[in-house]
């Protein structure tokens, strides 16, 4: 549940809860603040008038004169309250409203306590406080006061403010909470915008990119990946689709030639001697077709790293040497000498190998020119080894020499028909497993001479 | 020599009973792999041919179950799958040989007559001979009518294939496995090369030409039909 949260909500929901508990702490405070002012407020009152009493008592020559001195001082104050006391118990002045007869105010030790108390009587709270004193005209007696102050106003004032306060925090939460989604919401308006972009993007329409420049920081640095991996997926969905439709169209052109023939052949009576013949055509033309078929199933898996190889140690110079063995006719027909020099040790599938470096040769003597010589070099880089084909010839176009890897490439259109056992898959597979292995395929051209070099890592 | 074909595809199934009867084989063919295992426990065959992607049990379970019965003939595989994994997996159980589809019917023979060649070492000839050409594996010497011809290494060991398996058609992917090493699709212009110098040597000047090209199929060495 949590998880599915949008981020909007999310954000949303952090900034209210920060806004609201900033607000109520700030209530908090506010309210604590307030309500120990107006103690203090009382307390400075209460002794004022405590002051005021012993003075009066200390001042008084009899009893009747320390009551009406205490009438005249207290009795028109508002909201304060008092009583006095003697040892015995009996109540010497007590204003009217006085009603705290029942309850204990001395403490328990009979000692006085100075601090201020809060009591609450009927309706009403009061701050009392309580003190002894000794009156002039009876110097033996210790009296016992009791001074209290109405501090249902302030309460009053403080529930007030309370009250506003938390309607205050409520909405300011609620205006913070909206601010937070507005600002959540703005924020990610740039995801948005490559959300659609990438809801653009379809096997049809890989051209569409992420919006780098336009997103903030933090996301251009995805956006980069981003259009990295598509720049990838279009490459290869591109060659995917050319491969598609080479294939198609190398299959067509041999295809439609049997099916012709056959048609024809078919179309009147002919000898036994005419039909072998048309079978025997037809069957090498079929092989060829599922040679390319079957390099081309090669390719594909090799390509995808799927067929990853066996891997075994061998020296490069024995399977270069068989290699020779094997081309040794063909080269010899056309007065060329296959030389070999150096080894170096290769890590892979010797099947594989073999049929990279066959490739090569084939090649080689194929644009060699005749009565020259075809050298394979194999050397030993210490972290990998090198397998070069270099053969005297036309040059190649630099332009071309790297598209020479390309799947049905040829550099020689012209030699397309003149029954060239390949069909321009050739160096895409000795490509192919070079890669698989993790080495890498190159090709140079100049003055005469054409090199192809393969790198396989040790 | 018996053969039983156990192959789902209907004409890949009837052309290879028809082609491996016409070569003097008897041949039995079951579409399902139930129904090969059945034959298979009846028939006394020599050879089973399993594809290996077929209804109901599929190649391998076939093979798994004829050998928990004891029944040990060779048996070789056909699969539209080339993987790595899958070869394994089928020698694992025990096959003896592994055809990846499409394959060309000369190299199906050619390893069908192979294997049920194995095992049979038929009194090892020091000198083989067809017609006036004569082959000393012993000292190296090839000589037609008496008269000694020089080979190369490799020239000597195309000549001797096709001398052990005379009358057969050897497909050119098949001799360049077995006399080069080369177990992949290689340029088969390598061997039309080899073969023609080959020819020169041997049958330039006779009147009697040994080495012919079958079209479409490879080559073969016999004494042609006369005509």
């Amino acid at each position: 549940m949590i998880k599915n949260l949008s981020l909007t909500s999310r954000l949303t929901i952090f900034f209210t809860l920060v806004a609201a508990t900033v607000v109520l702490g700030l209530g908090w405070l506010f309210m604590a603040s307030a309500d120990r002012h107006f103690l203090d407020l009382d307390r400075m009152a209460l002794d004022d008038k405590r002051q005021l009493i012993e003075d009066i008592l200390a001042n008084s020559n009899s009893l009747e004169d320390a009551r009406w001195r205490l009438g005249e001082s207290l009795g028109h104050h508002h909201g304060l309250l008092v009583s006095i006391k003697n040892s015995s118990g009996q109540t010497l002045f007590k204003s009217k409203d006085f009603a705290f007869q029942d309850k204990p105010l001395l403490s328990v030790h009979g000692k006085v306590d100075l601090a201020l108390q809060t009591l609450k009587s009927g309706s009403g709270e009061f701050h009392v406080i309580q003190f002894q004193a000794v009156a002039k005209y009876n110097q033996e007696e210790i009296l016992t006061a009791s001074l209290a102050i109405d501090a249902e106003h302030h309460q009053e004032f403080l529930d007030e403010l309370q009250s506003s306060l938390a309607i205050y925090a409520l909405f300011a939460t609620m205006v913070s909470g909206v601010l937070g989604w507005i600002a959540a919401h703005q924020g990610m308006a740039p995801l948005r915008a490559m959300r659609s972009r990438a809801a653009e993007v379809s096997g049809q329409q890989l051209e569409g990119r992420m919006p780098v420049d336009a997103v903030p920081i933090e996301m251009a640095d995805l956006a980069r990946e981003l259009n990295q991996m598509l720049d990838r997926l279009e490459n290869d969905f591109r060659r995917l689709s050319e491969f598609s439709s080479d294939l198609a169209h190398e299959l067509r052109t041999p295809i439609s030639n049997l099916l012709t023939q056959t048609q024809v052949t078919l179309s009147i009576k002919r000898d036994a001697c005419t039909y072998r013949d048309i079978l025997a055509s037809n069957a090498e033309e079929l092989h060829r077709l599922a040679r390319m078929v079957s390099d081309m199933l090669l390719l594909a898996k090799t390509e995808r790293g799927v067929d990853l190889p066996l891997k075994e140690v061998f020296l490069a110079a024995d399977d270069a040497q068989a290699l020779i063995d094997f081309y040794e006719a063909v080269a010899d027909d056309k007065k060329i000498v296959l030389t070999l020099e150096g080894n170096g040790p290769v890590k892979g599938d010797r099947l594989m190998f073999r049929r990279a470096l066959s490739n090569l040769i084939s090649n080689a003597l194929r644009y060699a020119r005749s009565s020259s010589c075809v050298k394979i070099i194999v050397v030993d880089r210490s972290n990998c080894t090198e397998i070069s084909v270099e053969n005297n010839g036309e040059d190649i176009d630099p332009i071309l020499l790297p598209r020479l890897f390309d799947r049905f490439y040829r550099a020689d259109q012209a030699r397309l028909h003149l029954g060239s056992d390949g069909a321009g898959l050739g160096l895409a597979i000795t490509k192919a497993i070079v890669e698989a292995h993790g080495g890498s395929a190159s090709a140079f051209s100049a003055r005469g001479t054409t090199r192809f070099t393969l790198k396989f890592p040790q | 020599m018996k053969i039983l074909i156990v192959e789902d595809e209907p004409k890949t199934g009837e052309y290879l009973r028809q082609g491996l009867r016409e070569a003097g084989f008897v041949v039995d063919l079951a579409q399902t792999g139930i129904d090969g295992l059945h034959l298979a426990e009846q028939g006394d065959f020599e050879l089973v041919i399993l594809d290996v992607m077929l209804p109901g049990l599929n190649g391998w379970q076939v093979l798994e179950a004829l050998r928990k019965r004891g029944l040990n003939m060779p048996a070789m595989f056909l699969t539209a799958k080339d993987q790595v994994e899958d070869r394994v997996k089928g020698l694992e159980l025990g096959a003896d040989d592994y055809l990846v589809k499409p394959f060309s019917f000369a190299e199906l023979l050619a390893r069908v007559r192979t294997i049920l060649r194995r095992g049979k070492s038929s009194t090892e000839n020091t000198t083989l001979k067809v017609a006036d050409l004569e082959l000393d594996l012993l000292r190296r010497r090839v000589s037609r009518a008496g008269k000694r011809i020089d080979l190369t290494a490799k020239e000597f060991g195309l000549l001797e294939l096709l001398m052990r398996r005379q009358g057969e058609v050897l497909p050119r992917s098949l001799i360049a496995s077995q006399v080069w090493d080369m177990n992949f699709d290689s340029d088969t212009n390598v061997i039309e090369v080899a073969m023609r110098r080959l020819r020169v040597k041997i049958d330039e000047g006779q009147e009697v030409k040994l080495i012919q090209t079958v079209r479409g199929m490879g080559y073969v060495l016999e004494m042609p039909e006369a005509h």
